[in-house]
Parts: structure tokens; sequence; C-alpha cells
């Protein structure tokens, strides 16, 4: 991909985004969906809307309001994109933006910085059993043992 | 939950107000559709999305997205007066959430302060903050897996009742704050005027909402996601669904002495239902009241 745009999605509005410092400089793009980040909960209040706004004036970012994927592949047309880069998400209705862009151009997802790696699979029962696997990777004087694995 | 906090303030002007709003200088032109990068001031930022998002209630936050307050509250961080006040509302609590949650800043820059911060000193240093990060990790690994099968109840509740004695819906007068009970009310207020609150009082208005009135967790998860700066489904419904008990071994409840303890003595002086506080019992007590199958220790 040589001339891609970035897709910024509302999971890294940082300046530590890993599509940003991969590719300074070039076009990138934050949607406002209807209903995004509501999910089953209906729109969200004013108060979050300038919140995620006040992130995004700190980057270099165009912001838009429509369909994420109808207005990811427009942006990536303006500017005669080869493709598109975005970061790792953890919210399945970015999935479904990510779905619908990956089906008409490349998508490249990159992955930020883990909080902490675990041997798969990981026992997400209960916290408790979560943090017998990490809290000793986590814990400052034993952080990388491979005991539980 | 991950943990949040009021040092420092970032209600403290941040903004170059006289100088305007301005977002950083895009390097490619825009286009017709793009929605503006430059205000007169916040007043006008406010005024213009409220005009774009008409569907989207409320005003402003005073507290503000963007990372320079975002690495203020990360400087701020103190892990050893955070394990010793954190459950109380007036504790130093981070107030990282709503950052960590849009990635403003990344729960692996956070994880490295912290680390750094438990061993500057020659003293073992409490792993709680360290923990409460584990917390939100834990909570997105489990979205990941479980998609929006978040919504369903993750096991059977514990607490006796079936499913239908739960109503579907929020009360007016819950989200309205106007319960009449000053605690109830101050929280509804915060949650609506600020998008923030404390991990207690967020534990303290669930079990208020699923267990005192018996309304079913997702009416008060969806009224939480609406307004938490912080509010994403993973974090947000499995701690709802922790209180009601779909996601631990038994319901959470808490009572007036609880509150008051840890409620930095705000709430009750004053509360026009305090002669008849619905909180203001053992443990025990409020157990057999609540529940028809008996429960042990919830507190």
């Amino acid at each position: 991909m040589e001339r891609p745009v970035l897709w910024i999605h509302a999971e890294a509005l940082g300046p530590a985004n890993p599509a940003l410092q991969a590719h300074p400089g070039r076009p990138a793009l934050f949607v406002f969906e209807p209903g995004l980040l509501a999910g089953d909960a209906g729109p969200i209040s004013l108060q979050r809307i300038v919140f995620l706004y006040e992130c995004l004036l700190e980057l270099p970012v165009t912001i838009r309001q429509g369909d994420g994927a109808e207005e990811v592949l427009a942006f990536a047309a303006r500017h005669r994109a080869d493709g598109v880069v975005t970061s790792a998400w953890v919210d399945p209705q970015l999935g479904e933006i990510a779905a619908g862009v990956a089906a008409a151009l490349p998508l490249q997802v990159l992955e930020p910085e883990p909080f902490v790696v675990l041997p798969q699979p990981v026992d997400l029962r209960r916290f408790s059993r979560y943090w017998k696997l990490a809290g000793p990777r986590l814990r400052p004087d034993r952080a990388g043992t491979d005991t539980f694995s | 939950m991950t943990a949040p906090a009021p040092l420092p303030d970032p209600t403290a002007p941040d903004q170059p107000s006289a100088a305007g709003l301005a977002g950083v200088p895009l390097g490619w032109p825009a286009d017709s559709g793009d929605l503006p990068r430059r205000f007169p001031g916040r007043e006008a930022l406010v005024q213009e999305l409220a005009a774009r998002f008409p569907e989207a209630s409320g005003g402003a936050s005073p507290i503000r997205g963007g990372s320079k307050p975002a690495l203020a509250a990360l400087e701020a961080l103190d892990p050893v007066r955070y394990a010793a006040s954190r459950n109380h509302l007036d504790g130093a609590v981070s107030g990282l959430s709503p950052y960590i949650r849009h990635g403003v800043v990344s729960l692996a820059q956070v994880r490295d302060l912290v680390q750094q911060r438990m061993t500057a000193g020659p003293e073992p240093v409490s792993e709680k903050l360290l923990q409460e990060l584990a917390w939100r990790d834990y909570w997105q690994r489990l979205w990941l897996r479980l998609g929006d099968g978040l919504w369903e109840n993750l096991e059977p509740l514990k607490t006796g009742h079936p499913e239908a004695a739960y109503a579907p819906g929020l009360p007016g007068d819950i989200d309205e704050g106007r319960t009449g009970l000053a605690c109830i009310d101050a929280f509804a207020r915060e949650l609506v005027e600020r998008g923030w609150l404390h991990n207690h009082a967020r534990m303290w208005l669930a079990a208020y909402v699923v267990h005192w009135r018996r309304v079913r967790w997702q009416a008060g998860a969806r009224w939480f996601l609406r307004h938490l700066l912080d509010g994403d489904p993973a974090s947000n419904n499995l701690s709802w669904q922790w209180v009601a008990s779909s996601f631990s071994a038994k319901p959470y409840v808490f009572n007036r002495a609880n509150l008051e303890r840890f409620g930095a003595g705000r709430h009750c002086p004053g509360c026009p239902a305090a002669a008849a506080c619905p909180f203001e019992a053992s443990y025990e007590a409020l157990q057999a009241q609540l529940f028809p199958t008996p429960q042990g220790e919830a507190n």
C-alpha cells in the first residue's frame, strides 16, 4: 500500500494511534455514525459527543457524519488511495464498518501494544482466574514469567 | 470499571479560549461535507454539535477531551494513595477512564507508568491500581469473546426472583433525579451533567435500580451508556451484571452505613427521606427484604 488513507475510530483517539504513527501526514478520517457507541442504548448524550470532538480536534483528522464504510470509501476515492489503514478494534460495530471497507479496498489493521500477553486459551469465567495468569506477568518485579503457561 | 479521579482537575481551562478553539491543521484540502475544526470557543463548539446531533440530549461535561487533560491525570497517578482511598467518593482515583476508553492514552502506557511508580521507592507498593487496569483488559477480552452477548444474562440471577419480575424500562423518577433519596438523585444528576461517576456511586446506583426498584439491569446499563464519557458495553454491562448477580455468585447490595462511610458524608444530612431511608438496615435484614432466596454476605 503506497497511498493509503487512515481510518481513525473511537477506540484510538490519541497521538499513539498506530495508524497515525505508521503513516504521519497521510489523510485521516473519523466518522460519526448514527448510533455509533450507543449499541443497544440509543443515541449518546451531547456531553459524550463534545468529549470525542475535543479529542478529535487534537488529531490531524477530517471529521464527518454518516455511514462509516461509505464515508471511508468516499474519502479514499477523493484522495486516490490504494488502501485503508486502521487500528484494531473491540466493538463489533467497528468490525462491521471494517468489513464494509475491506469488501472494496485493501484494509490493513495495526495492533496497538498489548496490555499483557497471555497463553491461550485464557479462562475468563471470573476475573480471579484471569488475574492468576495476568498478575505475575504484570507485577513489575516478575513481569514476563511463563510459570503458568 | 476502570477507576476515575478528581486530580488534577480536568475541568480547568486548558484550551486557548481567547484565541478560539482550533483543531490542528490538516495537510490536505477540506471537502464540502467535512465538519468544522475551528470555533470561536467551547460554547460555540457545543452549540454547533447540538445542532448537528439533535437527538443527543444534555450539554457539555466539565471534563474535557484531548490528550492534555489525559496526560495531567496520568502525571498525578499515585498507586499508594489510590490503594488507600479509592473506595471513597473523595478518594485519589485516577480520572483516566474516559481517556483510556477512547484510546487517548493506551492501557499499556498507563501500565508502564504505574509499574515505574510501584518500584520507585524502597517500600512494597499495593498492586491495586495495576489490578484496576487489568479489570479493563479483562472486560475487553470478554467483549471480544461475547460480542453482543454482553446484553444477555451470562448466568441465571441468584436473587430468587424470576426474570419477569424485573421491569423492562427505567422509571422516570430515577433518570430525572427525583426519587426523593438525596444520594440516588445526586448520583443521577452527576451522571447526566458530568458524564462520570465514581465507581462506588455506580455500584450503589446500579444496586438501587436493580434490587430496590426491581428493574432489568439492561435498562440501567443503557442509561449509563448514553451518558458516561467512559461508557463501553463491556465494562458497563458486565459491572451491571455483577451487581445484578448474573455475573457473580450473589447480588450486590449496600446499606446506609456503607454509603455514609464511603460517601464523604455529603448525602444523608438534609435528605428528605432520611427518617425513612430504604438503605437503613443490616445486610441480613436487607437481604431478607429484597430477596426470597437466602443470600450469603453480600458486601
